[in-house]
C-alpha cells in the first residue's frame, strides 16, 4: 500500500519538483487524447507547440497569445488575492462586464474625448464600475454572511443582463447592426497599436502594469503576508491585529478593480463599444480561475499559467484552421492542466511513502 | 438483602503514557440506580479513565468487570453493545440536520421518520428533554444541543450513562432540567458517572463520589454529607502556599480593567476590577473552559469592548483598540494555542516574528517589511531564549513544543513590554523549558513590568503569582494577595462554592 507522509521541509525543489510532474502529466494525457482526436497527431501535435512560426507572420500569432495572457493574468492575480485568503468571488465574469460598462458610462460622461486624460478616466471609471459589483457579494458576505461563491456567480447573469439592456435600451447604437450595439467610441480613446497588423496595443501595456503593482504588493509588502497568514489561520490574523473583514473587503476591492480594468481595456481597444453579452463576453472572467489555480495563486506562476493556456488556445484555433483538428482540445488540456497541477499540490507538504509492516511498538512495563 | 452487583467496576486499572500516569491502581464501582460523581482537577485522569470504560482506550493494567463479570471493552462498539453511553463534552451534531436526523445518523438510520420521531418524544416526555424533532440543530441552544447527545446515548437504551462535564455549557436553569433527567434516569435502574468540577451539583444530585488526583483515586465519600471543603482539599492535595521568592517592591498601576462585560457566543466575561502593579505577577486561576480563552481576547483586544475607558494601559484608554494599537502602548500578549493562534504553523521562524511586529517601526516602514531587521530579530530572540529550531527557515510546526513555546514567549519578553499578558505559559511544555519560561517572566516582573498570567496549573501560579484571583464561569473573582489565599478557599472558589465573601 501507498501512504502520505507529511515533508518535515519544503523548499522551492519540492514544489518544482511537483509542477514538473504536472506538466508530465499533462503532456502525456493530451498526447493521447490528441492520438485519438486527430489522423494525423504527429503534425498536430508539431503545429500546435509551433504554431507562431508556421504560415503567417509570427508576431501576429505571438500578438494574439499576448493579447488573450493580458487579460487572463490580469484578472487571475485580482483573484488570487481573495482565493489566498479564502474568500472565493467567482463572478469576475460579472466585473468584467461592468466594468466594461462603467468606462463606457466614463466615456459618455466625458466632455472632451480629444483629452489627454480621457483614457485613463475612462479606465478608472471602469475598476469603479467592477468595484462596485463586486461590492455587493461583499456587503452580503459581512452583513449576513452569505456564501460569496454563490451570491457572485449568480451576479454574472444579472451583469449579462444589464449590458444587454443598455444596448437594446438606453445605450442603443446603430440600429442597422446585426446585433445590439452602442455607439462606436470616438478613435481618440482607443488605445494605438503598438505594432501595426497585430493585435497588440497599449491597452495590454496597461494591464501589464496593473499586474505587476499588484504582484510587487503581494510579494514585497504586508498585504501578501497578511493573505497568507489569513488563509489558514484565522485566529492568528486577529492576534496578528488584521481585521478578516477588512481582509474580505479587501479581496473583493481588488478583485473587482482589476477585473474591472480587464473590462475597461478590452471595451476600450478590443471593441469599442458595448455589445449584447453573448457576443461581447469571452468567459475571460471563468478561465482566470483556472489560470489563479495553475499559477497556485503566486504571481508568478499566474503569469506563466495565462501565457501557457493562451498558446494552447491560439495554437488549437491555428490547427483547427489547418489540419481539422476540432479546438475543443484547448479546453480539454486545460482542465487536464487544472487536475494535474491540483492533484501534484499536494506534493508540495506530502510525500509518497510504501508502507512495510513496521514492527508493532513494544509497551515497557 | 444481599449488596447488589455493581453495573461496571474498575480493579486497579493502570494506563500510562510514556513518562505520564494517567491512571494507577484505579478501583471504581458504580451500581444501578446510582449517580456517582468523577471529581479532579484537570488532569486528574478522569477522562482516560472513562475512554477505558467506553473502550476507547486500553487499560495497561488491571481488569474491568460488567455486571460482575470480567470484560475487554476493546472497541467503543463493544460498549454500546453492552449498554455503556456516553456523552460527551464537545458536542457532535450536524448545523444543518434537523434533531430528528442527527438522531438517525448516530443509530445508522435504525429507525426512521415518523416512527423515530415518536420515539424521540416518547423518550423525551418520560425523561422531561424537551426537544422538537424537525428544529434544525443550528437553531438550538447548548442546553437543547445536549438533550440531543443525551437522547442519541438513550435510544440504544445504556445501563450505564456517563455525562462527561455535562454542565460547563448549560445555564443555571438548564442545569437544573439536567438533574431532574439525571434522577429520573437514576429512579429507572440506570446508572450514571456525572464527571464536574462544581461541588454544588454534586452535593445536589449525586449519592456517591470518587476523587481522583494525579492519576490515582485520593478518596471516596457521599457527598450529600460531605462538605465541600473536605472534597476540594482531596481535589487540589496539600499545597505549599508559601511564596518563595524576594518580595518584589510593587510599584504604579500600569494595567487597569474596570467593568468589562462581554458576551460571544456561549460565553460571558465579566470583569469588575483589575488592576497589576509594575513588578507585580498577577495568577489568573481557574478550570478549563471558564472564559479564559474570552478573557485573553479581551485584554489582547482581538476583542473590543464597547466602552472605551473599560481598559487603561499605562493610564490611556484602550478599551476600542485592537491588538496592534495596544502593543504600541507596549502591552504584549502570549496566547495559550501555540501553532494557529501565537503561531502560524507552515510559516517559518522570520515570518513568525512578524506576526506581533507589524506594529513595529523598525519593521514595518510603511507597509514594506525590512527582513533583514527581522530576520535579525528572529536570531536574537532564538539565541536569547535557547530556541533549537534547525534553521530560522524551518517552520513552527517542526519545533517541539518546549521550543516553540519559548519562541513565542521570548518574541513578546524581548521587547521588554510595560505588560505581558500570558496565557498557559508552560502548557504542555518539557520541564526545563518550562522552568526557564517562568524564569524569565518573573525576571521580567523584577525590571518593572505587570504581568498577568492565566493558567490551569495551580502549582505554576503559587509559584510565581504576588496575587491571584478565580474565574469560574467567565466571572472574575475578587484578587487577594498570595498569602491570604488557602488551599481550600482556592478549591471552593475555582469550584463554584465560594461563599459571598
Amino acid at each position: 500500500m501507498l501512504y502520505l507522509e507529511p515533508r518535515r521541509e519544503t523548499t522551492v525543489w519540492t514544489s518544482v519538483r511537483s509542477i514538473m510532474l504536472a506538466l508530465v502529466i499533462t503532456t502525456v494525457i493530451s498526447v493521447l487524447v490528441m492520438l485519438a482526436m486527430s489522423d494525423r497527431p504527429a503534425d498536430a501535435i508539431w503545429q500546435l507547440l509551433t504554431f507562431p512560426w508556421q504560415g503567417r507572420r509570427m508576431e501576429v500569432q505571438l500578438g494574439l497569445v499576448a493579447q488573450q495572457a493580458a487579460y487572463l493574468a490580469t484578472i487571475a492575480i485580482g483573484l488570487s488575492v481573495g482565493f489566498r485568503a479564502n474568500v472565493w468571488n467567482i463572478g469576475a465574469e460579472g466585473q468584467f462586464a461592468l466594468g466594461s460598462v462603467g468606462a463606457y458610462a466614463g466615456y459618455l460622461l466625458l466632455g472632451s474625448p480629444e483629452s489627454l486624460w480621457a483614457l485613463p478616466l475612462i479606465l478608472i471609471a471602469g475598476m469603479i464600475g467592477g468595484c462596485l459589483w463586486a461590492m455587493i457579494p461583499a456587503v452580503l458576505r459581512i452583513k449576513f454572511n452569505t456564501n460569496e461563491l454563490l451570491t457572485s456567480l449568480m451576479l454574472v447573469y444579472v451583469a449579462s443582463h444589464i449590458l444587454t439592456y443598455l444596448c437594446i435600451g438606453p445605450w442603443k447604437g446603430d440600429p442597422k447592426a446585426g446585433q445590439a450595439e452602442t455607439y462606436p467610441l470616438a478613435k481618440s480613446v482607443r488605445p494605438t497599436d503598438l505594432i501595426s497588423g497585430t493585435e497588440l496595443h497599449y491597452g495590454l501595456i496597461i494591464l501589464l502594469v496593473a499586474f505587476l503593482i499588484l504582484a510587487g504588493f503581494l510579494l514585497f509588502t504586508l498585504l501578501g503576508y497578511r493573505l497568507r497568514v489569513a488563509q489558514h489561520t484565522p485566529r492568528a490574523e486577529r492576534f496578528a491585529g488584521f481585521s478578516p473583514n477588512n481582509t474580505i473587503w479587501l479581496s473583493f476591492i481588488v478583485s473587482g478593480a482589476m477585473a474591472g480594468l480587464a473590462g475597461a481595456v478590452y471595451m476600450t481597444a478590443e471593441t469599442g463599444k458595448l455589445i449584447q453579452a453573448e457576443n461581447y463576453l469571452e468567459n475571460f472572467g471563468f478561465a482566470a480561475i483556472v489560470i489563479a489555480f495553475l499559477g497556485r495563486l503566486h504571481p508568478v506562476g499566474i503569469l506563466l499559467a495565462a501565457l501557457m493556456i493562451s498558446y494552447i488556445n491560439v495554437g488549437a484555433s491555428y490547427i483547427q484552421a489547418s489540419l481539422g483538428v476540432d479546438d475543443s482540445i484547448a479546453d480539454l488540456i486545460e482542465v487536464v492542466a487544472l487536475f494535474a497541477f491540483l492533484g501534484t499540490a499536494m506534493l508540495d507538504q506530502y510525500r509518497v511513502r510504501r508502507s512495510v509492516a513496521r514492527p508493532r511498538p513494544v509497551i515497557q512495563p | 438483602m444481599s449488596e447488589p452487583t455493581p453495573l461496571i467496576e474498575t480493579r486497579r486499572v493502570s494506563k500510562r503514557f510514556g513518562d505520564v500516569i494517567a491512571n494507577q491502581a484505579i478501583d471504581l464501582a458504580v451500581y444501578p440506580s446510582q449517580i456517582h460523581a468523577l471529581l479532579g482537577e484537570n488532569g486528574a485522569g478522569k477522562s482516560t479513565l472513562m475512554k477505558i470504560i467506553c473502550g476507547l482506550q486500553q487499560p495497561d493494567e488491571g481488569e474491568l468487570l460488567w455486571q460482575g463479570a470480567a470484560v475487554e471493552i476493546r472497541n467503543p462498539k463493544i460498549a454500546r453493545a453492552m449498554g455503556i453511553g456516553m456523552v460527551h463534552q464537545h458536542f457532535a451534531l450536524f448545523e444543518g440536520l434537523s434533531v430528528a436526523e442527527n438522531i438517525a445518523f448516530s443509530i445508522d438510520g435504525a429507525i426512521q421518520g415518523r416512527a423515530l420521531e415518536k420515539q424521540i418524544l416518547n423518550l423525551a416526555e418520560r425523561f422531561g428533554l424537551a426537544v422538537e424533532p424537525s428544529k434544525l440543530v443550528f437553531e438550538l441552544s447548548a442546553g437543547e444541543r445536549q438533550r440531543i447527545e443525551i437522547l442519541r446515548a438513550l435510544l440504544l437504551t445504556p445501563k450505564l450513562l456517563i455525562l462527561d462535564e455535562p454542565t460547563s455549557v448549560l445555564t443555571p436553569q438548564e442545569a437544573e432540567q439536567l438533574f431532574n433527567t439525571m434522577r429520573k434516569l437514576a429512579a429507572e435502574g440506570h446508572g450514571i458517572v456525572f464527571i464536574s468540577h462544581k461541588l454544588k451539583e454534586v452535593q445536589s444530585v449525586c449519592d456517591a463520589a470518587t476523587i481522583l488526583r494525579a492519576g490515582q483515586v485520593v478518596g471516596s465519600c457521599d457527598p450529600r454529607e460531605s462538605s465541600p471543603e473536605s472534597m476540594a482539599e482531596l481535589m487540589l492535595g496539600s499545597r505549599n502556599i508559601t511564596a518563595q521568592r524576594e518580595q518584589r517592591t510593587v510599584g504604579e498601576t500600569r494595567f487597569e480593567v474596570a467593568g468589562l462585560t462581554l458576551s460571544q457566543a456561549d460565553h460571558t466575561l465579566q470583569v469588575e476590577s483589575l488592576a497589576l502593579a509594575a513588578g507585580e505577577v498577577f495568577g489568573v486561576a481557574g478550570v478549563a473552559g471558564n472564559g479564559q480563552e474570552l478573557l485573553f481576547a479581551a485584554l489582547s483586544g482581538e476583542v473590543t469592548c464597547a466602552d472605551h475607558q473599560c481598559i487603561k494601559i499605562d493610564g490611556i484608554a484602550a478599551g476600542n483598540n485592537g491588538p496592534n494599537l495596544r502593543r504600541q502602548l507596549n502591552a504584549m500578549f502570549v496566547p495559550e494555542e501555540r501553532l494557529g493562534h501565537a503561531a502560524v504553523p507552515f510559516m517559518n521562524l522570520i515570518d513568525n516574528t512578524l506576526l506581533t511586529n507589524i506594529a513595529n517601526v523598525s519593521i514595518n516602514r510603511k507597509g514594506l517589511v525590512n527582513r533583514k531587521r527581522l530576520q535579525e530579530l528572529a536570531a536574537e530572540i532564538t539565541t536569547a531564549f535557547d530556541v533549537k529550531h534547525g534553521g530560522l527557515n524551518r517552520a513552527a510546526k517542526n519545533l517541539s513544543g518546549g521550543n516553540l513555546q519559548k519562541f513565542v514567549v521570548g518574541r513578546e519578553i524581548i521587547k521588554r513590554p510595560g505588560i505581558l499578558i500570558i496565557n498557559q505559559p508552560t502548557w504542555g511544555v518539557d520541564a526545563l523549558s518550562a522552568a526557564k519560561i517562568r524564569q524569565a517572566l518573573l525576571k521580567l516582573a523584577n525590571s518593572g513590568s505587570a504581568i498577568l498570567v492565566i493558567s490551569q496549573d495551580l502549582d505554576e501560579l503559587l509559584e510565581i503569582s504576588d496575587r491571584l484571583a478565580v474565574l469560574h464561569h467567565g466571572r472574575l473573582g475578587r484578587a487577594r494577595d498570595i498569602n491570604d489565599w488557602t488551599i481550600e478557599a482556592l478549591g471552593l472558589a475555582m469550584t463554584g462554592s465560594e461563599q459571598a465573601a
